[in-house]
């Protein structure tokens, strides 16, 4: 399905478009919130909430202001971020680190999580220390680059040409895969 | 401008990750817009992005799926069952009895005020959007003509550069003794070691379309022809093709395109190299 037919669809509330969209995305979704907030139950609740906006909220959505992707995604990263800094969870001193969303996923009932925890450390293979920690800060922790920037006195020219190249290995890495 | 600086500045990638102020997100779609690159790089980004993330990540549980789909339940049947509910033909009509009607005519009125305070709003607001766009554009012009003035300026800095690091003799060249036109002037500036020649036009008439003011070097062997030269450029430096030696320089007019050798009945101005 061509996007504009998918938005299309989803605007005019199409119950099989909106399947579709499920099938296709709610999975990197999911990823985008899961690496964020830790607890499953939560995390699944704010997938809820976010593809509902999503739905929802679908005449919001400006075509010129960037691909659909990039919209939804962007929503699940803040709910998700909200939520993380909401008092709902607990700030047990708990870090999420790349080494806990891996070992999340393998400690998770059933095969097919098994393998694909192991694609994690798969595609963050070749980043080298300072890629990995903007990866880990950014994608797992929910830090803007300029909260990076700050908290570890990074200048900010340097965040962003790190966040270029941890992309570019993904990128790779993605394509290897 | 630079654009594979721009790609690579990671500006694309907080763009995607949201993270860019509205000003830097409206500076990213409208360079997007006029540089395919620009746009190629963002999608490339994206589907990284995307496959990054679903292979990354886990299913969501059926219950949760479930819980979705019964959530958006409402939104699909409204859509799906847009059926008028129709006055059985029994319903009696109340008549509105007196004492309510000045409340009825009184938020009759109340209504026809708000649509139309609705309509006005709807009208400015496309008309605002409208001026939004409008800007848009506006800006994507300005972006290119900065950097046509850009080039323009790297042109006439490096020209500058010549000029002050060169040995450049200035031959003034003079239309007085000719029939063509008296008061033309224009200078020559030759740096004889760089073998570099520029001309300011000073004044000279505007020629019509069919004819072309030519450029002569005048050295040992004979006049050589060393370029066109645009009469519409007053006071800027054109540079012409190189000359290792002359002992004057002059301008005739030639026919479109100038000639092999200079029509010396039609010779402007001349001036030789003291």
């Amino acid at each position: 399905m061509q996007e504009e037919q998918l938005i299309a669809g989803l605007r005019a509330k199409d119950r099989k478009t909106t399947e579709y969209l499920y099938d296709k995305y709610s999975r990197a979704l999911y990823a985008v919130i899961s690496r964020i907030v830790f607890d499953k139950d939560i995390a699944e609740e704010v997938f809820h909430d976010s593809f509902v906006k999503i739905t929802r909220k679908i005449d919001h959505y400006e075509e010129s202001k960037g691909r659909l992707y990039t919209w939804m995604a962007n929503i699940c990263r803040n709910s998700a971020i909200d939520k993380l800094r909401s008092k709902e969870i607990s700030q047990s001193g708990k870090t999420n680190t790349i080494d806990d969303f891996v070992y999340g996923m393998e400690s998770q009932s059933g095969t097919q999580e098994h393998i694909d925890g192991i694609g994690v450390r798969e595609l963050m293979i070749d980043l080298n220390d300072d890629q990995k920690f903007i990866v880990e800060y950014i994608y797992f922790k929910g830090y803007t680059h300029s909260e990076v920037s700050e908290e570890f006195e990074i200048p900010l020219g340097t965040v962003k040409s790190r966040v270029r190249a941890a992309i570019q290995v993904l990128k790779k890495n993605v394509a290897r895969i | 401008m630079d654009i594979q600086s721009y790609i690579s500045s990671g500006k694309l990638e907080l763009f995607l990750l949201g993270e860019l102020t509205e000003r830097e997100r409206e500076e990213v779609l409208s360079l997007a817009k006029i540089y395919p690159e620009i746009q190629r790089e963002l999608d490339e980004l994206e589907e990284t992005m995307f496959a990054f993330d679903t292979m990354s990540g886990v299913a969501p549980s059926q219950e949760v799926k479930d819980k979705i789909f019964a959530t958006l339940e409402n939104d699909f049947i409204l859509k799906e069952a847009p059926k008028p509910t129709a006055v059985p033909a029994d319903a009696k009509v109340v008549p509105i009895s007196s004492p309510w009607k000045p409340f009825a005519i009184a938020a009759s009125i109340a209504a026809i005020v708000a649509s139309g305070a609705a309509f006005y709003y709807a009208d400015k607001y496309q008309e605002r959007n409208d001026q939004f766009t409008a800007l848009l554009q506006d800006q994507s012009v300005m972006a290119d003509n900065l950097n046509q003035v850009k080039q323009e300026y790297q042109e006439k800095d490096s020209q500058l550069d010549k000029m002050i690091a060169g040995d450049f003799k200035r031959v003034e060249m003079r239309g007085e003794g000719f029939e063509m036109q008296k008061d033309a002037k224009v200078d020559v500036f030759w740096d004889q070691n760089a073998q570099e020649v520029f001309i300011a036009v000073n004044t000279l008439n505007e020629l019509s379309d069919e004819f072309d003011y030519q450029l002569w070097a005048i050295g040992d062997g004979g006049p050589v022809g060393i370029g066109l030269v645009n009469s519409g450029e007053k006071l800027t430096l054109q540079q012409m093709e190189a000359v290792a030696q002359a002992g004057a320089f002059a301008i005739t007019i030639e026919p479109k395109g100038g000639s092999e050798a200079p029509t010396l009945e039609k010779l402007v101005v001349l001036g030789e190299v003291t």
